[in-house]
């Protein structure tokens, strides 16, 4: 009992993602800022942040459903963080685990955008309409492509058990397998997280800030959370996919790393993509090549 | 004794308060109707040459996400009740810095006949940066003044 109390609440659920998932979005700002050549923010900036949203009053428009726009982004904290309890967290074995759970995972992960464009939906401005529409559009360009990213491993492996998969990779680096799949999941992690080449969803210099145009405090910093905590997710899951299963926690954290350093340089080298352009990207191309892998990996076993 | 500890634990909370605002303040620029001096110095102090980021300021588009109004600009009676809006769209606790020697008197638009006056004819300020334009040292120290009086507070 206590000891589930202490899974949920502080490690590897609860307290300890949230701080790993304010340290990533301070790692990431401060890469993108020392990539521009700037000296970017302090350690503690997104804590500030964070705690100054909440300390913040939240003005709920008039028009919108009360219980919708409250709820919401507690829906997709939540959402995010029941996540962690699958999710091999620091090279670890999984808190929980059953048969199939990767699918439950990944959905838990798409909770946070379909909340923000439900949010956006109910917000009633234009702007956070036009927010919403980019956001769902955009998750069913990249959500299919990265769950088919995410079932290479699975193949290889013969499970959907999140242990099992990682358990089955066994140390081998699927990166040089399987690069398409690779790429894609990375990608599409991106793409879930809104980064740069894929943020036409919160365009700030066309639809003001998406669909969370009209959330201010409480709610603002709930959703800025569960995207902090569900950038540590996707990075571990990836990790833990294409670059050898489980190891100890100091060689995985720096796995996960280098990850996010290839995602802050992505991110400052590209330019944001017409919400057409990411759905072509996404349908045309990743789609079809991780197919075409997925032919490969299924030949290759007949062979 | 009670009631003590509450205060005390009321205190404490003000102070992590305070200092996260002072640590995160985010703008958002408005032009009510400046000659476009001001907003470009305003942008120049965006840039990475300057990085405010560094102070944990960030621009925001949308102003329910702001803590600081940043204006430029004489206001003109177009714009008057749009600065109005935006400054009572804003969460509390909100700011205002004035930007300018228009935003401060009217400046070179003076008695102009399309123009109310200065800023806080229309909305209350904090404070006052004077240039036409100020540089964007000024433009800096402003904000750092303004955090020195929220600090203060
Ligand atoms: S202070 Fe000078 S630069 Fe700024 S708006 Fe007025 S005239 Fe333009």
């Amino acid at each position: 009992m206590i000891s589930d109390l202490t899974t949920l609440l502080f490690f590897p659920g609860g307290l300890s993602m949230l701080l790993a998932g304010m340290a990533f979005t301070w790692l990431d700002r401060k890469l993108l800022a020392r990539l521009q050549n700037r000296l970017g923010p302090r350690w503690f900036q997104p804590l500030a942040d964070m705690v100054k949203l909440l300390a913040k009053e939240e003005v709920v428009p008039a028009g919108v459903n009360r219980l919708l726009f409250v709820g919401l982004p507690v829906v997709a904290l939540a959402g995010a963080l029941t996540a962690v309890l699958y999710i091999p967290l620091w090279g670890l074995p999984p808190a929980a685990s059953f048969p199939g759970d990767l699918v439950v995972t990944v959905y838990l992960l798409s909770l946070l955008t379909l909340c923000t464009g439900l949010a956006g939906a109910n917000s009633g401005g234009r702007f956070s309409l036009l927010g919403a529409t980019r956001t769902l559009t955009q998750l069913f360009a990249y959500e299919a492509p990265f769950l088919m990213a995410l079932m290479g491993p699975a193949l290889v492996a013969g499970s959907w058990q999140i242990a099992l998969i990682t358990a089955g990779i066994n140390g081998r680096w699927l990166l040089f397998t399987q690069p398409i799949g690779f790429l894609v999941a990375l990608i599409g992690l991106m793409g879930k997280l809104e980064m740069p080449p894929f943020d036409a969803p919160e365009a700030e210099t066309e639809i003001v800030a998406g669909a969370l145009t009209e959330y201010s405090g409480r709610g603002l910093a709930l959703f800025y959370l569960g995207r902090s905590v569900e950038m540590v997710l996707g990075l571990t899951l990836v990790a833990a996919f294409y670059l050898g299963g489980l190891s100890n926690p100091v060689a995985f954290l720096l796995k996960t790393l280098g990850l996010l350093l290839f995602i802050a340089i992505v991110q400052s080298l590209m330019a944001r993509l017409r919400i057409d352009q990411t759905v072509g990207l996404w349908w045309r191309y990743g789609a079809l090549l991780v197919l075409l892998q997925w032919l490969v990996l299924w030949g290759g076993r007949w062979l | 004794m009670t009631l003590n500890l509450a205060q005390s634990w009321q205190d404490a909370l003000d102070k992590v308060r305070t200092w996260a605002r002072l640590n995160s303040p985010w703008l958002i620029h408005y032009n009510s109707g400046s000659c476009n001096g001001c907003d470009i110095e305003i942008l120049a102090t965006l840039t990475p040459r300057y990085d405010v980021e560094r102070l944990g300021v960030k621009l925001q588009g949308s102003p329910r996400h702001a803590d600081v109004l940043i204006c430029t600009g004489p206001v003109t009676r177009q714009s008057k009740d749009r600065l109005r809006r935006i400054y009572e769209q804003m969460p509390e606790p909100k700011f205002v810095i004035a930007v300018g020697s228009c935003a401060i008197s009217g400046g070179a638009f003076q008695g102009c006949y399309n123009v109310i006056g200065h800023i806080d004819e229309v909305i209350p300020v904090d404070v006052y940066v004077p240039g036409c334009p100020p540089r964007p040292e000024a433009i800096i120290d402003g904000v750092v003044k303004l955090l020195q009086k929220i600090g203060k507070q």
